[in-house]
């Protein structure tokens, strides 16, 4: 019996726009021009796309999608829970399902928003005006408690308490993506390095979160195309296999992003329970890491709850450079990451890994085989491991 | 449209009417299952320890420590600016290990804060009318 979705999808193209403050354009026109430009890599035309996946916080209808692009049918369309943070894996996943189980023959995966710009999304930054708050907000927007920044400075201080893990542990980190990002022209921080003694200057947003622990905020459009193994042999570029893949949920948050750091298991240890296994590799396997950079502290606990190293060991693991391109040995989000690069929920990394794989990255690691690529931690979220084929 | 002056009202979802109501008498409850006698926080239809759908408001004592917090510096509300920098915490309450709420913590400087600090509840006013468990230090 089949159990996993090992070996059974390929991502052959990758595309996006130019991530910026202010894109001058729709979402709709940023989300074709990724997808175009996605088809394009793989050689592939309207004709062959047949499936769209995309984020529930995106606004574009694959409908219209299809329209613009002039796909002429669609088998399948789907969006991902709390995408949000849960989609960029989350979505390739629902692709590669699709594809593996014939219901598609190549899907497009996306994400485009004019986040920072506030043109068509709003600044998830902010905090709503509306007079009164329902839901799970009315326990928590009459205290101040808007901004996934202030719910993770939380989970934060609860870790520093536990584990005795400093800011300056957090910095390791945005430090590494950075320094990626100024390898990448397309990286919003290109040309703006950053060193710990920045980032440990940087202004306090929610203590204790720096500035520089918190993602940019993006205008663009990034997308991916997946198929099966036997249509990627015949494109345009080298294949990259998914060689295992899940998502993990569970109940033991009382929010999206309001993290209980106290939780034995979270939803990145409900995937790590099964996705080496899946994909037959140990973490040592490991390449190149692509772990969802919302924000700094979330990425040293994935570290963890992946089991790249204990629960409460991020903050030796991070020291010393092992995230950093060319010497470290686990490179991080190799451009630049939503911390450096551009924030598309994530996107941009699916895009850095498969580049990775084929060889086409700018910070490339030399002869990079595996890739683990993660949506965000502290909602539920998905996880994936990508493979280099030939 | 006018910017708020003050951070949202609650609006009761179903299952928590009672709790709101209570706080405007001053008291501070939580659902408490009959069968196993244990706390859930947020308000919900199940004991999500049992199966138990008998939960039954009961009040806490409104004492509890610290488990976690953060002073926002940074106004991402237009309330807010006049407000930072103010405190939001986590408190576990002494009923149950592990039920924690979120509020804010008031009358203590920030360099005072430690995780495991005694406090105890007392009641904000929101400007709607409604009170809003908040807590303070136990001296």
């Amino acid at each position: 019996m089949i159990r996993t979705i090992r070996d059974q999808a390929c991502i052959v193209g990758v595309g996006h726009t130019e991530y910026s403050s202010d894109s001058g354009r729709s979402e709709m026109k940023l989300a074709c021009e990724a997808i175009r430009a996605a088809m394009d890599d793989a050689g592939l035309g309207p004709e062959d796309i047949d499936g769209i996946a995309k984020y529930t916080m995106d606004n574009n209808d694959p409908v219209l999608i299809a329209k613009n692009l002039r796909l002429p049918r669609l088998n399948f369309a789907a969006e991902v829970s709390y995408g949000g943070g849960g989609g960029p894996v989350g979505t390739v996943l629902l692709a590669a399902m699709a594809v593996a189980t014939g219901q598609a023959q190549a899907v497009a995966a996306f994400r485009a928003m004019n986040e920072r710009s506030g043109r068509g999304t709003p600044r998830y930054g902010q905090g709503s005006t509306e007079p009164g708050a329902g839901g799970v907000q009315s326990y928590h927007a009459p205290y101040g408690l808007f901004s996934p920044a202030q719910m993770v400075a939380l989970a934060a201080h609860r870790h520093m308490h536990l584990y005795g893990t400093e800011s300056i542990h957090f910095g390791e980190i945005a430090v590494a993506c950075r320094h990626h990002a100024n390898h990448n022209p397309d990286a919003t921080m290109y040309g703006c390095p950053m060193s710990l003694d920045d980032h440990q200057s940087s202004r306090m947003i929610s203590t204790p979160l720096h500035l520089f622990d918190c993602c940019l905020e993006s205008d663009g459009g990034a997308a991916v195309i997946v198929t099966t193994p036997e249509r990627a042999r015949d494109l345009r570029q080298r294949p990259v296999t998914i060689a295992a893949g899940g998502m993990g949920i569970g109940a033991w948050n009382d929010r999206s992003v309001l993290k209980n750091v106290d939780a034995p298991e979270t939803e990145s240890t409900v995937i790590a329970r099964h996705v080496f296994e899946d994909a037959g590799i140990g973490h040592d396997d490991i390449d190149v890491l692509f772990l969802y950079d919302h924000f700094t502290p979330l990425v040293l606990m994935a570290l963890e709850e992946y089991g790249f190293c204990r629960r409460g060991e991020g903050k030796d693991f991070v020291t010393g450079g092992r995230l950093q391109w060319p010497d470290g040995e686990l490179p991080l989000n190799t451009s630049g990451g939503n911390l450096s690069e551009g924030y598309l929920h994530g996107m941009q990394n699916n895009i850095e890994a498969v580049r990775q794989l084929r060889g086409q990255s700018r910070c490339q690691v030399e002869g990079a085989e595996y890739a683990f690529v993660a949506s965000g931690n502290a909602v539920p979220t998905t996880a994936m491991i990508l493979r280099r084929d030939g | 449209m006018n910017k708020p002056t003050e951070f949202p009202y609650p609006i009761p979802e179903f299952a928590a009417e009672y709790y709101w109501e209570a706080c405007n008498r001053g008291e501070f409850p939580m659902q408490r299952c009959t069968a196993c006698a244990r706390y859930r926080w947020m308000p919900g239809a199940l004991c999500p320890y049992c199966d138990s759908a008998d939960l039954e408001w009961t009040p806490l004592s409104g004492r509890g420590t610290v488990s976690t917090w953060t002073v926002v510096t940074h106004a991402v509300h237009p309330a807010a600016v006049a407000r930072v920098p103010y405190i939001i915490a986590e408190v576990e309450l002494e009923e149950q290990p592990g039920l924690r709420v979120i509020s804010n913590l008031v009358k203590i400087d920030p360099e005072e804060i430690t995780i495991g600090l005694p406090v105890e509840v007392e009641f904000r006013e929101h400007s709607s009318g409604q009170k809003l468990p908040v807590f303070k230090p136990r001296r």
